[in-house]
């Protein structure tokens, strides 16, 4: 299956937060946005979701402490208790620096591996670079065109009114 | 890529502008006008000056009546005094030295605190030169001190190190807050620049200053007690607080459409994540201290917490890390929490009760270590010490314009985006 993608390159950060909201406005489905740098503001103005990576964050912090937690209890209270200055077995003070210490590890740790899942970066993954200026000075806006609603001669006006300096359509391949 | 690429020649390339730069509303001169020349209704000025007259009132009386108890609240609003005021200097030392562009809107607020320093160490002078014997080493008790801590805990020695502290902290705060309005009326730079270099010169002298104070003026409170960590917890709480502090005065500027939307949800966002940041340090330290000592677990340094865990104390003790850290961090952990104008003063009213709570378990149970005193000369010290918070940081607020009109990265800061 293949779907027609119209792509417009931009020079200047004022254009590309300009036509990304334009084109939001329009109802036009924007696929994906590329900048040679991260852009404030940006995706508020193409509309794209908040990322819900921060929830998986929370909950993997949740899980390694816990996990943790019930370890230290287990080896020191349960399995092989020891003696440590007349202290009760499951003293929790001592279990706090290692807990902190694991919850920061599979929250941390967990949340890039969430990342590579999310954004299918695999190891050994081809770079798919869609022009070659979004990785030096230019930004480029991908808009798919759907059946119904998409005039190619209104979305070329709209992207010579954001000063576009190049413009293609293209077929893309979706698995 | 098989199209031609397109290639403009660097000549041929407009002019880089930002987003809405030209059109800075400040360049109206209305607006500048407006900023400075905020003024507050008389109604807020006097509601404020009823909570000192109140404070001002149960404090003479008190002197009369209950002496210990009220000279322990002095302490305690000195402590929380100077550390909004630090820490107002502290931020904006920070704000300098990093080179921060978002924080300028808002640095009036912090500077605007530092205008409590002088009643924070009128107060700690008071207790230490008509009150000492709140501090037990000064009766006499010196044979069983140990060499160093005998040298040190001289009560001449004491008022000599507190003029130092007093006179390094109000010459640094004089010099940044001059050299910041100054900058209001010609636009210099020179000003921002001698503040970078001010700013570090503070930092250091404020990091060693605070710390030994922290330690004369509260940790000397019970001197067999010793922690050597005491002086970086003094510190976390100043650092939360006074962050709390100009969060809770951006918001009320913000609800008196005094600023007309200069400080947006980006600013309280950053003022947010610094919250968290600065509560999760506070938690961080106040664990340290208490797992070293209840690790080690000699006498005379677990003497201290016993005191604070045994009886009604220990609900309190229990209190202290839920206002300071698990209701802030966990509250302001979703994006729109930190966005949220009055959540975020909820948390950081919240966070300053904390703080009083934090001293009031460093300070009293010094004293009283039976059972809290806590009743009317608590309470109406502290009311005292919110009417002082809000009358003097309202007028020093008046004095400047609300923003560095004339700031290098004013710009920038207007147009901070998350």
């Amino acid at each position: 299956m293949s779907r027609r993608i119209f792509m417009s390159i931009h020079e200047r950060e004022e254009d590309i937060l300009g036509i990304a909201r334009a084109a939001r406005e329009a109802g036009l489905t924007i696929v994906d946005i590329y900048a040679p740098y991260a852009v404030h503001g940006l995706d508020q103005a193409a509309g794209f979701r908040p990322s819900r990576l921060p929830i998986i964050c929370f909950i993997l912090g949740l899980l390694g402490a816990g996990l943790k937690v019930w370890f230290e209890f287990w080896t020191t209270a349960i399995d092989w208790p020891i003696d440590v200055g007349g202290k009760p077995w499951n003293s929790w003070p001592a279990f706090v620096p290692v807990t902190f210490e694991v919850m920061v590890l599979f929250a941390g740790v967990g949340t890039v591996i969430a990342l590579f899942i999310t954004t299918k970066l695999w190891p050994g993954k081809r770079a798919k670079i869609v022009f070659d200026g979004v990785t030096d000075d230019r930004f480029a806006l991908l808009i798919v065109e759907q059946d119904a609603t998409f005039e190619p001669g209104k979305v070329r006006m709209l992207c010579e009114r954001f000063n576009a300096v190049y413009v293609e359509e293209r077929e893309e391949e979706t698995a | 890529m098989t199209a031609e690429t397109p290639n403009v020649s660097s000549d041929e390339m407009p002019t880089h502008r930002h987003p809405g730069i030209a059109e800075s509303d400040l360049s109206r001169p209305w607006i500048a006008d407006r900023l400075s020349r905020f003024r507050v209704s008389t109604r807020t000025v006097r509601s404020w000056h009823a909570l000192t007259a109140v404070g001002a009132a149960v404090l003479v009386i008190g002197l009369f009546l209950a002496p210990a108890r009220t000279w322990a609240s002095v302490l305690l609003a000195s402590q929380f005094l100077i550390g909004l005021g630090l820490g107002g200097l502290f931020l904006v030392a920070m704000h300098y030295l990093t080179g921060a562009g978002w924080s300028v809107v808002i640095r009036r607020i912090p500077e605007a605190m530092a205008a409590l320093l002088p009643v924070g160490l009128a107060a700690v002078a008071a207790v230490v030169i008509f009150y000492p014997s709140l501090y037990a080493w000064t009766t006499g008790e010196h044979d069983t001190l140990s060499g160093f801590k005998g040298l040190w805990l001289n009560y001449r020695y004491l008022l000599l190190r507190s003029a130092a502290y007093a006179a390094i902290w109000l010459l640094f705060a004089r010099a940044l807050i001059r050299n910041s309005r100054a900058q209001d009326t010609d636009g210099a730079l020179n000003p921002r620049h001698r503040n970078v270099a001010l700013s570090a010169g503070f930092t250091v002298c404020f990091a060693l200053s605070y710390w030994l104070a922290s330690v004369d003026w509260v940790m000397a409170l019970e001197h067999h007690w010793y922690s050597t960590i005491f002086g970086v917890y003094a510190f976390t709480g100043l650092f939360s607080s006074s962050l709390a502090c100009t969060i809770l005065v951006a918001q009320w500027l913000r609800g008196m459409h005094a600023m007309g939307g200069i400080i947006r949800d980006d600013h309280l966002h950053d003022l947010a994540k610094l919250l968290m940041g600065a509560t999760t340090l506070w938690m961080y330290i106040w664990f340290s201290q208490y797992m070293l000592i209840w690790y080690a677990n000699i006498p005379e340094e677990t003497i201290y917490y016993v005191h604070r865990q045994s009886g009604t104390w220990g609900p309190l003790f229990l209190m202290n890390p839920i206002l300071n850290w698990i209701i802030p961090f966990f509250t302001l952990l979703p994006r729109f929490c930190k966005r949220d104008g009055i959540i975020l003063a909820r948390i950081a009213m919240l966070v300053l009760v904390g703080r009083w709570l934090d001293l009031y378990l460093m300070i009293y149970p010094s004293a009283f270590p039976d059972a809290p005193a806590f009743g009317l000369w608590e309470v109406g010290i502290a009311l005292g010490t919110a009417g002082v918070i809000g009358g003097l940081i309202l007028r020093a607020l008046g004095r400047a314009a609300l923003v560095p009109l004339k700031d290098l990265y004013l710009r920038e800061s207007l147009h901070h985006h998350q």
